[in-house]
């Protein structure tokens, strides 16, 4: 039991942009529990993806990892590996459920010329072992098999595409799938589906991930726990249960008071006026401080560190650190 | 089904452009014949006797109308008779062609097909480098040599490589002490008086070619698919091979249809290195007023242009699955 499959200390990432090196992702540390699914969540744009495409060192260019390690455990800090020893990595202990996956697909191979060539990259002798597991992979996620296999990929609809993509991420047997906003491109009825059949495996055979999405409901049915981001930190760690009954945060509070209920006026629902900041450089004062209703006068004074708060949750809010706002006082003295 | 179609559309604008390319021809001021008949009168032969003369030597009176021209060409064409050229009296004109059209398809499809390969290992080359000083000067010099016209780098090769370093003969496809037939020496000039003309083409065209590359190349660079290759651990290679296969697509229609424009010849070419190709024929039947040297010469070309076009079309959906006939 608790057994960490991953464990990300300092991942920092920043964007050369003209007006400065904008850190997309700022400090993050986060523990990965075989068998349990994370939930990453936060507005468009806080680093959740950019965190994604870290855990694999593919940062879409022109980001780059200025700091941080990202250990597995039995195979060590991805980011010493030689290039040719990540790329086996990847996909073999680490794969991902991308957000659209209609275009991750050559356009231009069949199906099972993919796996082919999947195979072949991997090493994979026996390519009928590989051709098998994907039949049989297709047969639970309800695809027809033999025209999935034999065709290309404009001849599948949008929800097949994305069925693809989930047997394609599961087809090597990684150790950790990370699922980036894998439902936003499909409708509410192929979100469903795609959102069962994720949860199958999960039960059924112990599946570890990372499962990244602004959708708070989605979330609620897949993750184990949360962890919050805003603007490149992450502000919470919790049991999903917590953050939909009590979050820590005032921003995990903001987001859950956005999402309208079925239960009760959907009028009641807040948005949160504002957007978060972009960053540039050393931040030296709470993020969201702007956007706060609990804004206190500490928030102006430091960058409040994620913090254990008790035996499940982790928070960075001055609101559990009373320690540290006094010593910020004393500084201030 | 569709393919037969298709071809049958094809023929029909073959004959469509044939019958523009007949009227719009003698609609350009100066008239051959009647200049011949004209001169064979000042000569004092009799007007019935030099009507006659005029009528063995073109097969047309002079005073026969455009439309019943018209008639007895396509009449002659469906019987595999072009004419017989005006300017080389009675000589027909499929044979002049024939003899043309070799050098010209020769120089022409090796230029096309040496320019098309360095632009595409050139222009992926750039795309993978954007943005640095490769691309830079890269993306410059293929600029610079997609505005050169052909015709001066020919100048400029000739200059150097013919005058100032007499490396290479000047003028003719080859040597006039060899016989033409299938012999080594015979092939072995040939290919020695080619190494110019090819080489001002290539110049000419490939700069053309790198650009087109590298926007299709960075193009797909930007789509998902390659990104999620890497993600997915292919091979550096695989990653190439995808790459080189999607940017192909949008060059790939081009690429034939310049193949069909080859039959219009080298023009400028052809004329800088005297090279009795396609191209000097049209140019030097164009300024003579050699009606049907020229008509032929347009047919082939129309002919090869719309053929060309059906045959990308055609072999298009091959390389592209998601365009199927």
């Amino acid at each position: 039991m608790n057994e960490i499959a991953l464990s990300v200390r300092n991942l920092t990432i920043e964007f050369p942009s003209e007006s400065g090196r904008i850190r997309a992702v700022d400090q993050v540390n986060l523990n990965l529990e075989r068998g349990k699914i994370m939930g990453l969540i936060g507005e468009s744009g806080c680093g959740k993806s950019t965190v994604a495409f870290a855990l694999l060192n593919s940062v879409p260019s022109p980001g780059i990892i200025v700091e941080g390690t990202i250990e597995y455990t039995g195979y060590g800090n991805l980011l010493k590996m030689t290039p040719e020893e990540q790329r086996l990595f990847r996909w073999q202990h680490v794969s991902v459920v991308f957000q659209a996956s209609q275009n991750t697909l050559n356009p231009l191979k069949r199906i099972e010329d993919q796996i082919r060539e999947l195979a072949q990259a991997h090493r994979i002798r026996d390519v009928r072992v590989l051709l098998e597991r994907a039949r049989s992979l297709c047969e639970s996620l309800r695809l027809d098999t033999r025209r999935v296999l034999n065709s290309y990929p404009h001849q599948l609809s949008g929800g097949m595409k994305q069925r693809v993509g989930i047997m394609l991420a599961l087809l090597l047997q990684p150790e950790i799938v990370l699922f980036d906003e894998p439902t936003t491109a499909l409708d509410s009825l192929s979100q469903e589906s795609v959102l069962q059949i994720i949860r199958e495996i999960h039960q059924k055979d112990g599946l570890t991930g990372i499962f990244i999405t602004h959708d708070l409901g989605i979330v609620s049915e897949i993750a184990d726990t949360v962890a919050v981001m805003y603007a490149g930190r992450i502000v919470e760690i919790s049991p999903t249960a917590r953050v939909f009954s009590g979050p820590l945060h005032p921003y995990s509070q903001a987001l859950l008071d956005a999402l309208p209920r079925l239960t009760g006026d959907p009028r009641a629902a807040r948005g949160l006026p504002g957007s978060p900041p972009k960053v540039v450089g050393n931040v030296s004062a709470c993020l969201f401080r702007d956007r706060c209703p609990r804004r206190m006068p500490v928030c102006d004074l430091a960058a409040p560190e994620l913090k254990r708060v008790d035996e499940s949750s982790m928070a960075a809010c001055f609101l559990y650190s009373e320690s540290e706002e006094a010593n910020v006082h004393v500084k201030m003295h | 089904m569709r393919v037969v179609r298709r071809f049958g559309v094809s023929l029909l604008m073959i004959w469509m452009v044939m019958t523009i390319t007949f009227f719009m021809i003698r609609l350009m001021p100066g008239n051959p014949i009647m200049d011949a008949y004209l001169s064979l009168l000042q000569q004092g032969v009799p007007s019935q006797e030099a009507m006659a003369q005029i009528h063995v030597l073109y097969d047309v009176y002079p005073n026969q109308s455009v439309l019943t021209q018209y008639v007895l060409y396509v009449w002659h064409l469906l019987h595999g008779n072009f004419g017989t050229s005006i300017v080389y009296a009675g000589r027909p004109v499929l044979p002049l062609i024939l003899a043309s059209a070799p050098w010209t398809l020769m120089l022409v499809s090796i230029g096309i097909t040496i320019s098309f390969f360095i632009g595409l290992f050139l222009g992926v080359l750039i795309a993978l480098n954007r943005n640095t000083w490769f691309d830079n000067v890269m993306s410059q010099i293929a600029s610079i040599f997609h505005g050169i016209p052909n015709y001066v780098t020919g100048f400029i090769f000739l200059y150097f490589f013919t005058v100032m370093l007499p490396w290479f003969p000047f003028g003719n496809i080859y040597g006039n002490t060899v016989t033409p037939g299938l012999n080594f020496p015979f092939i072995a000039s040939v290919a020695y008086h080619s190494v110019l003309p090819i080489a001002a083409y290539v110049f000419g065209a490939f700069g053309t070619w790198t650009l087109s590359t590298k926007s299709a190349a960075v193009a797909v660079l930007g789509d998902d698919f390659i990104q999620a290759d890497k993600i997915r651990g292919l091979t550096p290679g695989q990653q190439l091979d995808h790459l080189i296969h999607n940017s192909v697509l949008p060059l790939f229609t081009g690429f034939v249809l310049s193949l069909g424009m080859m039959f219009g010849g080298a023009v400028f070419i052809e004329e800088t290195f005297t090279i009795p190709g396609l191209g000097y024929l049209i140019a030097q039947s164009t300024s003579q007023r050699d009606y049907p040297v020229m008509q032929g010469c347009f047919l082939l070309l129309s002919s090869a242009v719309i053929l060309a076009n059906f045959l990308a079309d055609m072999l298009y959906s091959r390389i592209d699955p998601r365009i199927r006939v």
